[in-house]
């Protein structure tokens, strides 16, 4: 029987893991991640008001409850077990750790400048995110893809549109009370080379409480995402203001004297302008964040384009490709990676590595049963108009792994 | 009876919903399930009843292993009367577009001249019910009624 170690229990670990227990069901697959609590970017990423795309996870229960996969939360590759160890433990070693890191916008760094990645993982709770920070006046988001649309839109909604989310009291209250005078979502390229998903921008259609305008936009000329802009201009529903900006390259930005962001210059499609600005939210991407030598690992991968770094070890997920792509994406990625991963893993002789075994003794694991206990934890513990009450820490969240439900 | 499980799907939950199916009725009858992106409706046959499940994807169109099968009907233009079939359909309310893909699929199999048995059920992601609680009695009410007009057949 062979083994294998997925590293990330993200979209791209996990339906790794689901294709090679389907064509194997009797192999050993270990699912570790640095967090208690599985998912990665679906629990962290995908947007508080789109439960419904949360619903995947579903799917991915059903790897670890009836396929046989196990969970080994609260253990990071490279602090906890190194590369080396899993590889000599492991037939088989999956790098699917994602990629976090916002990526520089090379505007220089003041008060009040704040990356996506930054901002949406303290909204959601992430146990390593740092608090919430102050977003306020006019506000800027810098993007053009759909991460800077959920974005915008959770700022833009009303505590009514945000009913049925999974956002935590801290995170609700703060989104309520955010003193923000404008909203405006500013990319570089001209309109009809967003990357703006266009049912992302119908979406918007149905907010309640915001005044949209769309300028630099073309004719439609059929574009879809043109009609979709298109059909957003000039929507009121109510007082916050939102516009839409395109062609509008960054040049700089000028701060106070305080070192707060105060105007954001662009060159503009018809020439430089200076735009007030007191928060601008960087949404240009994601990036390594310098762990795991991944830029390296993935220059000397011997097939990268097939997820093969060197025998016995693979890549899969935003890890492998860089941070682009959707949950359907990863899907099909990874499938074809387990595929290729059980064709090598057979071809080559068994190793009897001992697995899990290598785990330092003493180091606090979270199993798929203390998942569940801190699973059902949440969701009972869920607050008026919420559906789950995430915990915040490490700490709170291995606490509640570990008890049993008899000793509540 | 003889039963074929067509899903289509992008990310997934098709797929493990036909599985699901397959499971809860292969105790009383012969199952198989097949993705749609492996299907060709030349296949289909009046002597087996057809349950499709699929999910709608991007503005309401079908999901990526369903479009061969929609670009083929349309191109073969097949005579399917004499064949059985029921819907179920995944979809999330967050979207416009609610369970269109699935609705496509039906117009696609009825202006081929095959039958739906009972009516379209939809799952909403959205929503509170799990899939299963509702596709496990849809699929035993489908079968339940080709199973009748069988014997009224016979
Ligand atoms: C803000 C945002 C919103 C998004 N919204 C959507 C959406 O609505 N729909 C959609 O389809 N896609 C969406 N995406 C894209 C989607 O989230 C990604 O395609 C997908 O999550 C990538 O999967 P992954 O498994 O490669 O990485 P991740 O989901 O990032 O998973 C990586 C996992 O690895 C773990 N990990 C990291 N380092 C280590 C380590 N050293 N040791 C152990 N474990 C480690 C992490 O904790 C994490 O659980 C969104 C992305 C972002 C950033
Ligand atoms: C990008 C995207 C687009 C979607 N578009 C629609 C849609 O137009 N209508 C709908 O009812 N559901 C839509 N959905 C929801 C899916 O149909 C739903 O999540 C379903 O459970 C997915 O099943 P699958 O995994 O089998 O593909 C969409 C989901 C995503 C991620």
């Amino acid at each position: 029987m062979r083994k294998v170690a997925i590293i990330g229990s993200g979209p791209s670990g996990c339906f790794t893991a689901q294709g090679i227990l389907k064509a194997r069901p009797d192999w050993t697959v270990d699912v570790y991640d640095t967090l208690p609590v599985p998912y990665g970017l679906v629990r962290y990423g995908v947007a508080a008001d789109h439960q419904g795309t949360k619903a995947i996870t579903r799917q991915f229960e059903r790897i670890f409850e009836r396929q046989g996969a196990r969970f080994f939360g609260n253990v990071t590759l490279g602090r906890d077990v190194t590369l080396e160890a899993l590889r000599a433990a492991y037939d088989a070693v999956v790098l699917a750790t994602g990629l976090s890191g916002d990526r520089d916008h090379g505007l220089g760094r003041a008060e009040g400048v704040i990356g996506a990645g930054q901002l949406t993982r303290a909204l959601y709770d992430h146990p390593d995110a740092g608090r919430l920070p102050d977003v306020r006046g006019e506000v800027i988001v810098l993007g053009n893809g759909n991460v800077a649309v959920d974005v915008l839109r959770l700022l833009a909604k009303t505590e009514a549109e945000l009913q049925d989310s999974d956002l935590g009291a801290e995170a609700s209250a703060w989104l309520a009370g955010r003193p923000i005078d404008g909203l405006t979502i500013l990319g570089r390229s001209p309109a009809a080379a967003a990357r703006f998903d266009p049912v992302m921008i119908r979406e918007l259609g149905r907010l309640q409480g915001v005044s949209i305008r769309v300028a630099d936009l073309p004719e439609a000329g059929g574009d879809k995402l043109i009609e979709a802009l298109d059909g957003l201009d000039g929507l009121a529903t109510g007082p916050r203001p939102v516009t839409f900006r395109f062609g509008c390259r960054p040049a700089g930005i000028d701060t106070d004297a305080a070192g707060r962001i105060r105007a954001l210059r662009v060159e503009g499609p018809r020439g430089p302008e200076v735009l007030a600005c007191d928060t601008l939210i960087t949404a240009i991407g994601f990036c390594c964040d310098g762990s795991l030598g991944r830029d390296a690992l993935m220059a000397a991968a011997e097939d990268a384009e097939a997820g093969r770094i060197a025998a016995g070890l693979y890549a899969v997920g935003w890890f492998r490709r860089g941070p682009r792509g959707t949950i359907p994406e990863n899907r099909a990625e990874s499938l074809a990676v387990a595929q290729r991963i059980v064709e090598e893993v057979e071809a080559a002789p068994p190793r009897a590595g001992a697995g899990a075994g290598i785990l330092p003794a003493g180091h606090e694991v979270v199993d798929w049963a203390g998942w569940k206990r801190l699973d059902a934890h949440e969701l009972a513990a869920a607050i008026a108009g919420r559906c789950r009450t995430k915990i915040t820490t490490r700490a709170g969240m291995l606490t509640l792994c570990r008890e049993k439900e008899d000793a509540r | 009876m003889n039963i074929v499980i067509l899903y289509g799907t992008e990310t997934g939950n098709a797929e493990m919903l036909a599985e699901d199916i397959q499971a809860d009725l292969q105790a009383d009858h012969a199952v198989e399930v097949a993705n749609l992106s492996d299907f060709d409706p030349g296949d289909f046959d009046p002597e087996r009843l057809y349950l499709i499940v699929s999910s709608t994807y991007g503005d309401g169109e079908l999901p990526a292993s369903a479009q061969p099968f929609g670009a083929a009907m349309r191109a073969q233009a097949p005579d399917l009367s004499g064949v059985s079939f029921g819907l179920f359909g995944l979809g999330d309310s967050e979207y416009e577009t609610f369970n269109q893909g699935s609705l496509h699929l039906q117009e696609l199999m009825e202006a081929a001249g095959a039958a739906l048995l009972g009516e379209r059920v939809v799952h909403d992601a959205s929503g509170s019910d799990l899939a299963e609680d509702l596709a496990l009695p849809w699929a035993r009410a489908v079968v339940a009624l080709a199973e009748t007009r069988l014997g009224a057949a016979a």
